[in-house]
C-alpha cells in the first residue's frame, strides 16, 4: 500500500462525498417538484430558473438560523446525534460499484469505486444499523416527550425491519453466489435479479422505505401525531444534519437496490448487444445507475405523495407477521431453486419467480388478518 | 308552504304535581322545574316520553328579576318539535344547580361553560372547572353586571365613538391598563401562574388496566395548542400507556372571544356577520340558523326565491365544509396532502360562487331576516349548474375511487374510535358523527326548517360509528347535497329575495327562542331572547363542534397515540366555533 493509493481514497471519497451531498440537495428539489406536479400544483420555481437555486437558498437559510438548545438536554448526545445518523449515511456508498473497467487517470489504474470488498452486502447492513443510534439519541437528548417516542417508535421499526431487508439480501447473494458488490451486478448480465426475484425486490422496497423513515412507514416523524418526532428541538445546522442524513439515505438505498436487484451500473436489456453495452462503452456505467436511482427515488416520492401513514402497531404487524415469514420462505424457495436448476434442470430455475409470486399472493390474502386485529373486525 | 309539525301537548305538570309549571311569561314557552325535582324530571322525560338527546344548555341572567334561569332542550331522535324546560334559582352566591351528567352525559361540557361563563354550580358534576377561561379569572363574564376592559355603554351603537360627528376610537381614550380592574390584591407584577393542577388532577382520575397485565408508570403527554393537528389552537392532554391512551381530557378555549356576550351588544343585525366567523369554514349556515332564530321571534315570512336561494347556498356550504373535514381526515391520516388539494380544488370553486353572490369567499354575511341581501347575480346559475350536474359527481365519485378502498384509510378507520349509537345520544352528539354511530337524525327531516321538506333526499347513515364510517357519511352526504341542489335549481322561482324594505333596525317583539339547522358539523341552534329592544338579552349558540367534543375522551380511551388525531379529524371540528 502506498501514498499514493491512499491519496486515491481519499479524493474518491471526497468527490463521492460531494456528489452525494449535492444529489441531496437536488433531491430535496426534485422531490418537492414532484410532489408539486402530483398536487396539482407548481413547486418552487422563484429561484433561478426552475427553481434549480433553491436548495442553496434553503440551506443559506438554514445555516443563518439560530440553533437552539433546550435547557435540559444532554448537550454532547444532542450535539453528537446528527453526526452519528450522517456519516453512516454517507459511507455507506463507499462499495457500491459506478462502472465495470478502471480507467487510467495520471498514468494509474482507478477503479470506479472506492472499495471492493469481499463481504460488500455484509458492510451495507452493518452501516445500515449504526444509523438507528443516531435517531434514538437525538430523540433521547432532546428531553422532550414527543422527539422521544419518535426516537422508540424508530429503534422499533428499525431494528424490525432490519431483519427483513437482510433476508431480501440473502435472494440477490444466493443468485450471484457471491457478496461481492461487483459479482453481483456482473451476474445481472443477462437477466436483472427483479426477474427472478420479483416478490424479493417488492420487499426489498417496501423494508427500503421503513428503513430510511419514508411514508407511509415514516413512524418517528409522523408529522401528524408527533410534531416532527426525533427531530422536533432540532434547528438550524444540525436540523439540516438530520435531514440531510434520511435523504443521503434514500439515494444511498436506491444505489443498492439498482445493484442488486436492477442490473447496477449495467446496461437496460434492451440496449444489450448494441453500441450502448456496457462491454462496449463502458464509460456509460454511472449514466446508467444514474438514472436507475432516479427512477427508484421517483418511487420513494410517489409512494408519499399517495399513501396515508400506517399505524405504529400495525406497521409491526406488518413487518413481523408479514414480511419476514414471507421472506424466510423466499430465501427457502430461491435456494432449493438454484441447487433443482444445477443438478437437474436448467429451466427449473423458473420455478423460483412462479412459487415467489404465489407466496406474494398468498400474503396479499393474509394482509386484511395480520393489519387488521380480530376484535376490530366488521359487525 | 311548510306544514308545522304537529306539536304535541304534552301535560307535564301532571308529573311532578306542584314542581312543575308552565312558563307564563309572554313568548315563552315550556316549562318551568322545581331545582331539587330536576333529574327525576329530566330522567322521567328521558325514559318515559322518549325525549333522548337533550342537545343545549345554557344560562340566562335576568338581573332586574334577581333570578339566574338553565334552559334545557330536549328532543327525540325519532323526530319532532323541541321540548325546552327551565330552572329559577335566585340570583345570590352561590347559585347551585343539581347537574344533568348522570343522566345525559351529554351536558358535561356544556354545564363547565355555564359555570365559567354564568357562575353557576352544578351540584354533582364530576369535572367541574373552567372550560374556556382560563384558570385564575376574576368573574364570569356572561352575568349582566360583569364588565370587560374598555367597557362603553350596553349596547351598540355607542354613542361615545362620535360625540360631535367625528369617530373617536374607545382604545385610544384609554391608556393600557386604566381601567382593568383588578381582583382585590392583584399585583401583575408579582403573580405567578398558577400551573394547570386542577386539569391534571382531574386528568389523574381515571381506571384502567393495562392489556398486557404489566403495571407500567403512565407518561402525561400534552398536544397542541400549538399542534399541526389540531386544528387550530386545540389542546388535548392524554394519559399515555406506552402507546394506549388511558385517559384524555380536550382543552380548549385559545381562541375564546366571549362570542355570545359581543352578540348582547349588538343590535339583532349586526350580529349576523358575527356568525360567520363562528364555524368560518361554513359561514351561509351559521347565517341560516340566526336568520331562522330571530325570524321565528319577529313572525314573518320569507319569500319562495329567498328560500330556495338559502338552500341552494346552504348545500353548497356543506360540500365545502365536508371537502375541508375529508381533506383535513386524510390529512390526519397521514397522507402527505395531496387528497386534501385535490378536494380544496372544488372548495375553490364553489368559493368563486359565494363571491359572486355574496361579495366574499369566507365571510359571507348573506342572510338577512325575511331573505338574502342581495339576489343571484347574472350568469352565476349557470356556474352552479355546471358544477353540480358536471363537475361535482364525478369529482365525489373520484375521491371515494381513490381513498375508500386504500388498505391503509381501511385500516386506520375500520374498527377505530368506535361511539354506538347508544353513547352517540348520549352524549348529545349530533351531525355526520350520530349518524354514522346508526341514528338516522337530521334536523332537515327529523324537524323540517325553510323548505327541505320539498325536497328528494336520503339521510345517509352508516351502522358501526368508525372514523371509516364517519368519512363516508360525509363522503355520501355530499352526494346528497347536490341532490338538493340539482332540485332547487330546477325549481328555482322568479319574484322577490326578501319580505319588505331592507333595513337596518329592525323591530323583534320580547320573548325566547330556539331555531336550529342542520349545519355540516351537527345541529347548529341560537338560543335568543328578546326584551323588545334593539339588542337581544341573551343570544346563545349551540355550537356542534363543542358538543360533539364531549364524546371525543370516551372514543379515544383504549386506542392509540396516532388515533388521537385521526379521531378529532373525524369529528371534524373548527376552532371558531368550539371557542366562540
Amino acid at each position: 500500500m502506498d501514498f499514493t493509493l491512499i491519496l486515491e481514497w481519499i479524493i474518491k471519497g471526497f468527490v463521492l462525498t460531494l456528489i452525494l451531498l449535492g444529489g441531496f440537495a437536488y433531491l430535496t428539489l426534485y422531490e418537492r417538484r414532484a410532489l408539486a406536479r402530483i398536487q396539482a400544483r407548481i413547486g418552487p420555481n422563484r429561484a433561478g430558473p426552475f427553481g434549480i437555486l433553491q436548495p442553496i437558498a434553503d440551506a443559506v437559510k438554514l445555516i443563518f438560523k439560530e440553533e437552539l438548545t433546550p435547557a435540559l438536554a444532554d448537550k454532547l448526545l444532542f450535539l453528537l446525534a446528527p453526526v452519528l445518523t450522517v456519516v453512516p449515511a454517507v459511507v455507506i456508498t463507499a462499495v457500491v460499484p459506478w462502472g465495470k473497467q478502471s480507467f487510467s487517470l495520471f498514468g494509474r489504474d482507478i477503479t470506479p469505486y472506492i472499495a471492493d470488498i469481499n463481504v460488500g452486502v455484509l458492510y451495507i447492513m452493518s452501516i445500515a444499523s449504526i444509523a438507528v443510534y443516531g435517531i434514538v439519541l437525538a430523540g433521547w437528548s432532546s428531553n422532550n416527550k414527543y422527539a422521544m417516542m419518535g426516537g422508540l417508535r424508530s429503534t422499533a421499526q428499525m431494528i424490525s425491519y432490519e431483519l427483513t431487508l437482510g433476508l431480501s439480501f440473502v435472494g440477490a447473494i444466493l443468485l450471484a453466489g457471491s457478496m461481492r458488490m461487483l459479482d453481483i451486478v456482473e451476474a445481472q448480465k443477462t437477466m436483472w435479479f427483479v426477474v427472478l426475484q420479483p416478490i424479493g425486490t417488492g420487499i426489498f422496497l417496501i423494508a427500503t422505505l421503513a428503513e430510511v423513515n419514508r411514508a407511509p412507514f415514516d413512524m418517528p416523524e409522523a408529522e401528524q401525531e408527533l410534531t416532527a418526532g426525533y427531530h422536533t428541538e432540532y434547528s438550524g445546522m444540525k436540523f439540516a444534519l438530520l435531514f440531510m442524513a434520511e435523504y443521503t439515505k434514500m439515494i444511498a438505498i436506491s444505489a443498492i437496490g439498482a445493484t442488486l436487484f436492477f442490473g447496477g451500473y449495467r446496461e437496460f436489456w434492451f440496449l444489450s448487444n448494441t453500441v450502448f453495452s456496457i462491454d462496449h462503452t463502458p464509460w456509460l456505467g454511472p449514466v446508467y445507475i444514474f438514472i436507475k436511482i432516479v427512477i427508484l427515488l421517483f418511487g420513494m416520492i410517489w409512494v408519499r405523495a399517495t399513501y396515508p401513514r400506517i399505524r405504529y402497531d400495525r406497521l409491526m404487524a406488518f413487518g413481523w407477521k408479514l414480511l419476514l415469514p414471507m421472506s424466510l420462505a423466499l430465501v427457502f424457495i430461491t435456494a432449493v431453486g438454484i441447487i433443482l436448476a444445477e443438478q437437474v434442470n436448467k429451466n427449473l430455475i423458473w420455478g423460483i419467480p412462479v412459487l415467489s409470486i404465489l407466496v406474494g399472493l398468498f400474503a396479499v390474502g393474509m394482509i386484511d388478518r395480520v393489519l387488521r386485529r380480530k376484535d376490530n373486525a366488521r359487525l | 308552504m311548510t306544514t308545522p309539525a304537529p306539536v304535541e301537548t304534552l301535560d307535564l305538570s301532571t308529573l311532578l304535581p306542584g314542581f312543575v309549571t308552565t312558563d307564563t311569561r309572554p313568548g315563552y314557552s315550556g316549562w318551568v322545574v322545581d331545582k331539587n325535582h330536576l333529574v327525576e324530571f329530566a330522567s322521567k322525560l328521558r325514559d318515559e316520553f322518549g325525549y333522548d338527546l337533550l342537545t343545549s344548555v345554557t344560562g340566562v341572567d335576568y338581573l332586574p328579576d334577581d333570578k339566574m334561569e338553565v334552559v334545557y332542550h330536549a328532543f327525540k331522535t325519532t323526530g319532532g318539535p323541541v321540548l325546552n324546560y327551565k330552572v329559577q334559582v335566585p340570583r345570590q352566591d352561590p347559585i347551585e344547580v343539581p347537574s344533568l351528567v348522570s343522566v345525559y352525559p351529554g351536558v358535561e361540557l356544556q354545564e363547565r361553560e355555564i359555570w365559567d361563563l354564568f357562575g353557576i354550580i352544578f351540584t354533582g358534576h364530576p369535572d367541574l372547572r373552567r372550560i374556556l377561561m382560563w384558570e385564575g379569572f376574576e368573574g364570569h363574564p356572561l352575568r349582566k353586571d360583569w364588565k370587560e376592559a374598555y367597557f362603553e355603554e350596553e349596547s351598540k351603537p355607542f354613542k361615545s365613538r362620535w360625540p360631535d360627528g367625528k369617530i373617536v376610537q374607545a382604545e385610544n381614550n384609554n391608556k393600557f391598563s386604566d381601567n382593568i380592574a383588578y381582583p382585590a390584591g392583584f399585583d401583575p407584577e408579582k403573580w405567578i401562574p398558577e400551573g394547570e393542577d386542577a386539569l391534571y388532577g382531574s386528568l389523574a382520575k381515571y381506571e384502567y388496566t393495562s392489556q398486557d397485565g404489566i403495571k407500567n408508570d403512565h407518561i402525561v403527554v400534552n398536544l397542541g395548542p400549538q399542534h399541526p393537528s389540531t386544528h387550530g389552537v386545540f389542546r388535548v392532554s392524554a394519559v399515555l400507556d406506552g402507546e394506549i391512551i388511558a385517559n384524555l381530557k380536550p382543552v380548549m378555549g385559545y381562541l375564546h372571544r366571549n362570542h355570545e356576550k359581543i352578540g348582547e351588544r349588538n343590535t339583532f343585525l349586526q350580529n349576523m356577520p358575527y356568525t360567520d366567523r363562528l364555524d368560518y369554514l361554513s359561514s351561509l349556515s351559521n347565517n341560516f340558523g340566526y336568520a331562522l332564530t330571530v325570524e321565528k321571534l319577529m313572525n314573518i315570512e320569507v319569500p319562495e326565491r329567498a328560500e330556495y336561494i338559502r338552500v341552494i347556498m346552504a348545500e353548497l356550504t356543506r360540500i365545502t365544509n365536508h371537502c375541508m373535514a375529508l381533506g383535513a381526515l386524510f390529512n390526519d391520516l397521514g397522507t402527505f396532502f395531496t387528497p386534501l388539494i385535490y378536494l380544496l380544488e372544488e372548495r375553490e370553486l364553489i368559493l368563486d360562487i359565494f363571491e359572486a353572490v355574496t361579495g366574499s369567499r369566507m365571510m359571507c354575511n348573506y342572510f338577512r331576516f325575511g331573505g338574502v341581501a342581495r339576489d343571484f347575480p347574472e350568469g352565476i346559475l349557470e356556474k352552479i349548474k355546471g358544477l353540480v350536474f358536471e363537475r361535482l359527481p364525478k369529482k365525489i365519485d373520484e375521491i371515494d375511487r381513490f381513498m375508500s378502498d386504500n388498505e391503509i384509510i381501511r385500516s386506520r378507520g375500520i374498527g377505530q374510535g368506535i361511539l354506538t349509537a347508544e353513547d352517540a345520544i348520549r352524549f348529545s352528539a349530533t351531525g355526520p358523527l350520530l349518524r354514522a354511530s346508526g341514528v338516522p337524525y337530521d334536523v332537515r327531516r327529523a324537524d323540517p326548517y325553510s323548505i327541505y321538506d320539498r325536497f328528494d333526499f336520503d339521510i345517509v347513515v352508516r351502522q358501526n360509528g368508525d372514523i371509516y364510517d364517519r368519512y363516508m357519511v360525509r363522503l355520501e352526504e355530499m352526494r346528497q347535497s347536490v341532490r338538493i341542489i340539482q332540485q332547487a335549481i330546477k325549481g328555482l322561482p322568479v319574484g322577490e329575495f326578501q319580505t319588505g324594505k331592507p333595513q337596518y333596525q329592525v323591530r323583534v317583539p320580547a320573548g325566547e327562542s330556539y331555531g336550529r339547522v342542520e349545519s355540516p358539523k351537527g345541529e347548529l341552534a341560537f338560543y335568543v331572547i328578546s326584551t323588545g329592544k334593539p339588542s337581544p338579552w341573551r343570544y346563545h349558540v349551540r355550537a356542534p363542534s363543542f358538543i360533539n367534543l364531549t364524546p371525543y375522551g370516551h372514543m379515544c380511551v383504549g386506542q392509540k397515540i396516532a388515533d388521537i388525531v385521526a379521531i378529532l379529524g373525524s369529528i371534524d371540528i373548527v376552532l371558531g366555533e368550539v371557542d366562540r
